[in-house]
């Protein structure tokens, strides 16, 4: 599928979720188990695509005439201080995020809150960590 | 590690925004290494000596931690 193609498929996606999601907020009078939140979520992830879609084939033809701008967008974006800089914000928000984890699976289990919820934190912190040391392994093996 | 950066650039007459374009790297690049607040890649290393005709050890300049 061509970048244009897949711009394009992703804004009507997103277009065809929003509506379903509208549809079904205004259809079912009295929503059951997850069907509460399905029309939510599909209303969000719609917004959500529909916006990304929509932005990219903007953004390409707005630079479309102008190969200047684009070269100047594409050294910015594969400028070498910039993707270290990146990275480097990447990696500390990572080890901010797995002191909020902890803090968070504390204060769950102090609070009382469901097990399931509990549980689920606990595994999802679980395969951060496992893909943290995924990557470490994959590339010890690489570099 | 020290580089020899400005004095090169100045020397030649060239502006940052014409050393980074010829780099493809960004102005601020260009500005953080001559400033040595960056260190650059042993890629962009060599593609700055070799934009001078020098050598790396010539642009930049190795110091031992103390």
């Amino acid at each position: 599928m061509t970048r244009k193609a897949r711009e394009y498929a992703t804004a009507i996606m997103g277009l065809l979720l929003l509506g379903i999601g509208l549809y079904l907020v205004k259809t079912i009078a009295d929503p059951q188990g997850f069907m509460r939140a399905l029309p939510f979520v599909c209303v969000g992830l719609g917004c959500g695509a529909f916006g990304h879609g929509v932005s990219d084939i903007i953004f390409r033809r707005a630079v479309a005439g102008h190969p200047d701008i684009q070269k100047r967008i594409d050294v910015e974006k594969n400028d070498e201080r910039n993707i270290s800089i990146s990275n480097r914000a990447k990696a500390k928000a990572f080890d901010v995020m797995i002191y909020v984890f902890g803090a968070l699976m504390v204060s769950f289990a102090l609070m009382g809150v469901d097990m399931v919820a509990v549980l689920l934190l606990v595994f999802s912190y679980l395969f951060v960590e496992g893909c943290a040391i995924r990557y470490r392994c994959k590339y010890d093996k690489e570099m | 590690m020290k580089n020899r950066l400005e004095e090169l650039r100045k020397q030649r007459g060239i502006r940052q925004e014409d050393l980074a374009a010829a780099l493809e790297v960004s102005r601020q690049t260009v500005g953080s290494l001559e400033n040595g607040r960056y260190n650059p890649s042993i890629l962009l290393a060599f593609k700055i000596a070799r934009y001078f005709g020098m050598s790396v050890e010539d642009v930049f300049i190795y110091e031992e931690e103390k």
